[in-house]
C-alpha cells in the first residue's frame, strides 16, 4: 500500500468518525423537533417513523392559540386534562426566562466589568482575600444553601418575583464573570490605558474608552455565559417561583413532562420551543463562546 | 498662595481621595450580592444541621448535636448513594475525557467533516440540563422511544426494552446523557490545549521517526497534562453535583440505582421534609468537594514546581 492510498483511507476514517459524532450530537435535537410535528397516534405507532408521514403544525397551533389538534382527539378524555393546558404556559414561561436572563446578563456586564477591571489593574488592601472569597462562594453545593436562600427571599418579601430569581442568579454568575473578565483584562497590555491616564483620564474613563472596545470578545462571551446559566437554571427556579407569573421555561417543561398522562407531542413542542433560544445563541456566538471557553483553561 | 494654586491643590487632594476609594466602590455591588448569598446561608445551614427540623413538625426544633450527621452516615441510603455517586463519577469522567479528546482530535485534524463538527459541538452544552435529560428519556422510552424503534426495525430486538426501568441500563443511560451534555465543553478544552502545541514539536517528532500513535503518546498527551487536570477536577465536581438530569430522567430510581448523593440530599429536604438531615448531608457533600479541590490544587502545585525545576 503506497503512502497516498494510506492517507486517503486515513482521511476517510476520520471523516466517517466525525460524521458519527455529528449524528450523535444532533440526532436527539432533530428527533424532538420531528416528534413535535407528528400526530399523537403516529408518534405512538410501533415502530415509529424517523420521518413523519403527515407533518403538522397543529401541536404548535394548540400551544399558541388553544385550538385542539385533531390528532389528539383519539386519546378521548385525556385531552381535557390539566396537562395539555399546562403546555399552553410554555410561551409565558419562556418569556419569564428571557426577562430574568437578560436582566442578569446586563447587570453582570455592568458590575462584572467594573469589578474585574479593578481586580486586574489596581492594588488595594484586601484584594486577594476578596477575590478568593468571590470564587470560593461558588464551591458551596447549591442544595446546601437552598433552604437559607428561600429564607432570605421570603424575608425580603420577594417570593414569586422576577427580582428573587435575578438576585439568586447574580450570586451564581457574578463570581465566574469576575474571574473570567479579570483573566481577560490581564491579557490586555496596559500601555494604551497608561497613555489615556497621562492625558488626564480617570480610571473609569480609561476603562470605558480604551479597555472595553478591546475587550469586546471577552465581554460577549461573559454575557452569553451569564445568560445561559440563568436561562437554564432549574433547582432555584423550581422553589422560588410559585405561579406562572414567574415560572421559568425549565420549571414548566419539567412539570409538563413529569405528568404521566402527558401528551407526548405537546411535550415535544414544549421542549423544542425551550431549546431554540440557547441553540440560536450557541450558533450565533459560536466563535466568541469557543474562544471564551478556551481562555478559561489556557490562561493562568 | 494664589487662589489658582489653592484650587489645584484641592483638586489634587480630591483626585487622590477618589483614587483611594475607587477600588472599593467598583467592587462593592458585586461584593454585596455575593456576601448576602454566601455568608448568611452558610451560617444558617451549619446551624440547621445541628437541629432537628422536620417540616411535618414545624414548631419543635430540638438541638441534636451531631445526630443528623450520624443518622445520615449510618443510613443504608448514604452507603448506596456514595457507591452510586462513585460509579457515576468515575464512569462519566472517563467517558467525557475519551469523548472530548476524540472530538478535539477530529476537530483539530482539519478533515472536511471537522467544520460541521465544530459548528454543532457546543449545542448540547448550551441546553438546559432539564431539556437534555428529557431528550434522552424520550429516546429511551419503553413505549415510543426512537432507539427502541430503530433497534426493532433493523431486527436487533424482538420487543421494546424498558431501558430506564432496569438498574443497570438506567445507570448507563444516565451516564450517556451526561456525556452527551458535558462532552462538548471538554472537547473545547482539549482543542484549546491542542492548539497551544507548536507545530514544530510534531515536525521534530516526525523527523525523529515517530509514528502517529507514538507522537500522540509521547508529545501530545504529556503536553495536554494541564488540561487533563482542569477537566478531571471540573468534571468530578459536575458529576457529584448532578441533579437536574436525574430529576427529569429517573427520579433516583429504579430501586435507588441512580440516587446520586445530591439527589439523596434533595429527597431528604423536599420529599422526607427532614431539613436538618438533608442539610447535614449537603454539608458532607461540600466537605467531599472541598477535599477534592484541595487535592487538585496540591497536584497542580507540584506539577508547576516540577515544570519550573
Amino acid at each position: 500500500m503506497n503512502a497516498k492510498t494510506k492517507q486517503k483511507i486515513n482521511s476517510f476514517v476520520l471523516n466517517f468518525l466525525a460524521l458519527l459524532f455529528i449524528i450523535f450530537i444532533v440526532g436527539p435535537l432533530i428527533w424532538v423537533a420531528v416528534a413535535s410535528i407528528q400526530g399523537e397516534s403516529e408518534l405512538l405507532r410501533k415502530p415509529q417513523r424517523v420521518f413523519p408521514e403527515n407533518p403538522t403544525l397543529d401541536n404548535y397551533n394548540y400551544v399558541f392559540t388553544g385550538k385542539i389538534p385533531t390528532t389528539l382527539e383519539v386519546k378521548g378524555q385525556t385531552i381535557r386534562s390539566r396537562i395539555s393546558q399546562e403546555a399552553r404556559l410554555i410561551p409565558a414561561a419562556l418569556k419569564n426566562s428571557f426577562i430574568v436572563a437578560t436582566a442578569v446578563m446586563g447587570i453582570n456586564l455592568l458590575f462584572g466589568t467594573l469589578g474585574a477591571y479593578t481586580f486586574s489593574r489596581l492594588r488595594f488592601r484586601g484584594k486577594i482575600v476578596t477575590f478568593n472569597f468571590f470564587l470560593g462562594s461558588r464551591l458551596i453545593p447549591v442544595i446546601a444553601v437552598a433552604i437559607p436562600y428561600y429564607v432570605i427571599i421570603q424575608t425580603m418579601g420577594l417570593l414569586d418575583t422576577y427580582l428573587s430569581l435575578i438576585l439568586v442568579y447574580l450570586a451564581l454568575t457574578l463570581p465566574f464573570t469576575i474571574w473570567f473578565l479579570t483573566l481577560y483584562f490581564n491579557g490586555i497590555p496596559e500601555d494604551f490605558e497608561d497613555a489615556a491616564l497621562i492625558d488626564g483620564c480617570s480610571r473609569f474613563q480609561a476603562l470605558v474608552r480604551v479597555v472595553l472596545p478591546i475587550a469586546l470578545p471577552g465581554l460577549v462571551a461573559a454575557a452569553a455565559f451569564a445568560f445561559m446559566t440563568s436561562y437554564n437554571e432549574f433547582l432555584f427556579a423550581r422553589f422560588l417561583t410559585q405561579s406562572i407569573a414567574t415560572h421559568t421555561g425549565p420549571v414548566i417543561i419539567a412539570s409538563i413532562a413529569g405528568n404521566p398522562d402527558a401528551s407526548y407531542t405537546l411535550i415535544s413542542v414544549a421542549m423544542t420551543l425551550g431549546l431554540i433560544p440557547p441553540l440560536i445563541l450557541a450558533l450565533v456566538l459560536r466563535r466568541w463562546l469557543t474562544e471564551g471557553l478556551s481562555t478559561s483553561v489556557t490562561f493562568r | 498662595m494664589s487662589q489658582q494654586q489653592m484650587g489645584a491643590t484641592r483638586r489634587r487632594a480630591s483626585t487622590y481621595y477618589m483614587e483611594r476609594i475607587y477600588p472599593y466602590i467598583s467592587i462593592l455591588p458585586v461584593a454585596l450580592v455575593i456576601a448576602l448569598f454566601a455568608i448568611y446561608p452558610i451560617i444558617h445551614a451549619v446551624r440547621m444541621s445541628f437541629y432537628q427540623y422536620l417540616l411535618t413538625r414545624p414548631n419543635i426544633h430540638p438541638f441534636v448535636g451531631l445526630g443528623n450527621f450520624i443518622d445520615v452516615i449510618t443510613s443504608y441510603y448514604f452507603r448506596n448513594s456514595i457507591q452510586v455517586t462513585a460509579i457515576y463519577t468515575i464512569a462519566t469522567v472517563i467517558g467525557v475525557i475519551i469523548y472530548g479528546l476524540g472530538v478535539a482530535l477530529l476537530m483539530n485534524s482539519g478533515v472536511r467533516m471537522s467544520i460541521p463538527l465544530k459548528i454543532v459541538i457546543l449545542l448540547p452544552w448550551a441546553l438546559p440540563a432539564v431539556v437534555s435529560g428529557l431528550l434522552w428519556k424520550w429516546i429511551l422510552n419503553a413505549d415510543f422511544g426512537i432507539l427502541n424503534g430503530i433497534l426493532y426495525s433493523i431486527g436487533l430486538i424482538d420487543s421494546y426494552i424498558p431501558f430506564l426501568a432496569n438498574p443497570t441500563t438506567a445507570k448507563v443511560a444516565l451516564i450517556m446523557a451526561h456525556i452527551w451534555k458535558e462532552g462538548p465543553l471538554v472537547a473545547i478544552f482539549f482543542l484549546a490545549g491542542l492548539q497551544l502545541i507548536p507545530d514544530e514539536l510534531y515536525e521534530a517528532a516526525r523527523i525523529d521517526g515517530g509514528g502517529g500513535w507514538r507522537i500522540f503518546r509521547h508529545v501530545t498527551l504529556p503536553l495536554l497534562r494541564p488540561v487533563f487536570l482542569v477537566v478531571i477536577v471540573y468534571e468530578t465536581m459536575t458529576a457529584i453535583l448532578t441533579f437536574d438530569t436525574i430529576y427529569v430522567m429517573t427520579g433516583g430510581g429504579p430501586a435507588d440505582a441512580t440516587a446520586l448523593i445530591s439527589w439523596f440530599a434533595y429527597a431528604e429536604i423536599f420529599k422526607s421534609l427532614n431539613l436538618g438531615r438533608g442539610i447535614a448531608l449537603a454539608i458532607i457533600i461540600a466537605m467531599i468537594s472541598l477535599v477534592l479541590i484541595i487535592l487538585y490544587l496540591r497536584v497542580l502545585r507540584t506539577e508547576e514546581t516540577a515544570v519550573q525545576n
